[in-house]
């Protein structure tokens, strides 16, 4: 009994303590954006960039003034790298107050924080998830992601490469572990012949780890027809694959997107050449675009080094597009925010021109900037987008 | 001549699994632990490596090397020592454990972000002769794995603790009784794994230049499919072993059409479920493993 009555104070003193928060948020206390994203474990490194990118995004509105004249905080909560966690990652933000969530650069390791803020009624964003599912049609309404979404991604490398630098012939190189490769080859391949190129041969592996590419090399050296190679690989295996093939005396310009993005990962190939990718903005402080130079350095100047990625670009473009939302709508309401965001026609944002429909959460034509490198160093070419993106399913 | 390219990279592939597979059955062999902290070892080394990258390669090698000894010996001590007469699965267990820990401590202070590294620059070189272009750290692999296999059956047939190695791995029981210290034999036969694992260490940072905390995952994978083959508890049948799985996977690799090319992993642990079934000994059966009725 004496526990059954224990057990009801607590529980009214809980009830008090929330209303009283709830109330506390009401007076002029900032409007807190919370981050349910991987601080730890194996995703870690994704999503790091975004928050840091968030957080001088945060420092910058609140700079001018806030949004509708509050200022914005951010709390975090980690989800350990584990998709599961993300709903108590989600529910720990939401009990700080956010009004805002931002989750994982990724469908699978962002979705479930993301139903749980939806859930709760709050705009979510991913960083930079490429999935077109990230959005209405796979979260719920509230759900967005500032990635370009992949099909346009593939896209934008076909038309460069066909258009610009006029190959014709392709090796495609894919590893079949992750949603991300498969979507961004397939689509790669299906706007290909459409340009009328030609694919003259393909390999695919299937790892998540470090290991050794001898045969992928070997395959792909005796294949003397193309013109280059397209690789559908990231960071954790791509520079392996590289090194042993460059390493095998084959030169063949190599074509890579987004997740090949940085140069940390360079030293596994010294002075690599004939290596292009495209990128949200160049990290070198390089970019012809000289908002996205300015971001680098201010970016430096707060967190004490440059981003290792663009991918930070897209945490602080979400908070761009919400507190622009916000402001239009006069208010902090959800719904109300959405339907602003759902207006956006080529925003001026830092990722780029961006735009939202009620149906579609994700861009499709948004430029990317190219870049090669040559002797180890990258360089911007151009800033380019595609013409036309092979249909989306979801 | 594309016959004697895959050769090449079939006995530089072969040759680095035979390393990996000959510490994990030297350790099985005398204590009957299956390491599957094996491979984490060698991520350590890996990691020692990067870390001194900036020193002239030498150091750098050596360095690694020492670190994967050093943990091996470590490991050994704290986690293994005191479960010595542990039932195997409860070995099997507390391997799990020390590769989790492992793997958590570098992710801890190194972060989960693959690093690029390059240790020894005239490693990527390669040699091109006709239409065959062999890269220098496939002769180098070939090599080491041919040099640390002589020199292990040497250290084996010939000194006094490798005798005593083998009577272990033949009956610890019996062995201790005549007077082989035994505490001595595991602590050179850890030391020896992590000698082997810090070898491959050398060769899988030499292909891929890039350290991850789970690098070392797959190889112990691909180890243990080659002890299996091999037949678990025979050094000899470790190597065979080894060599088997990387000739295969080369082979697969080379020949496969694409549709079936991403299952070119499951084909391999078809293999090993076909040995389990109608030769569960391996490739070369173990008289000191079969059960005495």
């Amino acid at each position: 009994m004496k526990f059954l009555m224990s057990l009801m104070i607590g529980f009214t003193l809980a009830l008090c303590a929330a209303g009283f928060s709830s109330k506390a948020q009401a007076n002029d206390d900032p409007i807190v954006i919370g981050a349910a994203i991987a601080l730890s474990g194996f995703v870690a490194p994704y999503d790091d960039g975004p928050l840091k990118g968030l957080q001088l995004a945060v420092a910058d509105i609140n700079a001018k003034g806030g949004v509708l004249g509050r200022k914005l905080s951010v709390v975090t909560a980690d989800t350990k790298s584990d998709p599961a966690q993300g709903t108590n990652a989600a529910i720990e933000v939401l009990e700080q107050g956010a009004e805002m969530v931002m989750v994982t650069c990724d469908f699978d390791f962002g979705a479930a924080a993301a139903l749980q803020a939806t859930a709760a009624g709050k705009v979510t964003f991913s960083s930079c998830a490429g999935d077109p599912k990230f959005g209405v049609q796979g979260i719920g309404p509230l759900a967005y992601t500032m990635s370009l979404g992949t099909p346009a991604q593939a896209a934008t490398l076909a038309e460069w490469a066909y258009k610009e630098k006029g190959w014709r012939k392709v090796y495609v190189q894919m590893n079949s572990m992750v949603e991300y490769f498969k979507s961004l080859c397939s689509n790669f391949k299906i706007r290909w012949e459409e340009l009328g190129g030609e694919i003259v041969g393909e390999d695919v592996y299937n790892f998540t780890e470090v290991k050794s590419f001898e045969g992928q090399a070997t395959r792909m050296k005796q294949n003397t027809e193309k013109d280059f190679v397209f690789m559908c690989a990231a960071t954790f295996d791509g520079p392996s694959l590289i090194k042993q093939v460059r390493n095998a005396g084959e030169n063949t310009p190599i074509l890579a997107s987004e997740s090949m993005d940085g140069n940390f990962w360079l030293e596994a190939v010294p002075n690599l050449s004939e290596f292009y990718l495209s990128v949200y903005g160049s990290m070198f402080g390089n970019d012809p675009n000289p908002q996205i130079n300015d971001y680098v350095a201010k970016y430096t100047e707060m967190h004490g080094q440059a981003p290792f990625t663009a991918h930070s670009m897209t945490g602080y473009s979400l908070m761009e597009a919400w507190a622009l939302a916000a402001e239009r709508a006069g208010s902090f309401d959800s719904d109300a925010i959405r339907q602003e965001l759902d207006k956006f026609i080529n925003e001026d944002l830092l990722v780029g021109p961006t735009s939202y429909t009620p149906e579609l959460h994700i861009n499709l034509y948004r430029g990317m900037q190219i870049m090669e490198v040559q002797n180890g160093k990258h360089a911007p070419i151009t800033r380019y987008t595609a013409e036309k993106v092979p249909p989306i399913t979801f | 001549m594309i016959f004697l390219q895959y050769a090449i990279d079939a006995l530089s592939v072969g040759g680095l699994y035979a390393l990996a597979a000959l510490g994990i059955g030297l350790i099985f062999g005398i204590m009957r632990l299956v390491n599957f902290a094996h491979g984490d070892l060698l991520m350590m080394g890996c990691y020692a490596m990067f870390m001194l990258a900036a020193a002239i390669w030498p150091v750098t090698i050596l360095g690694g090397v020492v670190i994967a000894i050093l943990v091996a010996v470590i490991t050994e001590c704290i986690a293994f020592r005191p479960l010595r007469s542990a039932d195997p699965t409860i070995l099997l267990a507390a391997s799990f454990a020390v590769s989790f820990f492992l793997q958590n401590f570098v992710l801890m202070i190194m972060g989960g972000r693959a690093l690029g590294v390059d240790i020894v620059p005239a490693l990527n070189q390669h040699i091109v002769w006709d239409s065959l272009s062999i890269s220098v750290l496939n002769l180098f692999t070939i090599a080491l794995s041919v040099i640390l296999m002589g020199g292990l059956s040497l250290f084996l047939a010939r000194t006094r603790i490798g005798i005593h190695m083998r009577a272990a791995s033949e009956d610890v029981r019996m062995a201790r009784m005549l007077g082989v210290r035994v505490n001595l034999v595991v602590a050179t036969a850890f030391a020896i794994s992590g000698l082997l694992a810090g070898a491959a260490a050398i060769v899988v940072l030499g292909k891929t230049g890039l350290v991850l905390p789970t690098m070392g995952l797959r190889l112990t994978l691909v180890a243990f499919v080659a002890v299996i083959v091999g037949g678990m508890g025979s050094l000899t049948g470790a190597v065979i072993g080894g060599y088997a799985v990387g000739i295969l996977e080369v082979v697969l690799g080379g020949l496969l059409p694409l549709v079936i090319l991403p299952y070119r992993e499951a084909l391999i642990f078809t293999v090993v479920l076909l040995f389990l079934l109608f030769r569960p000994g391996g490739i070369i059966r173990v008289a000191a493993l079969k059960e005495r009725v």
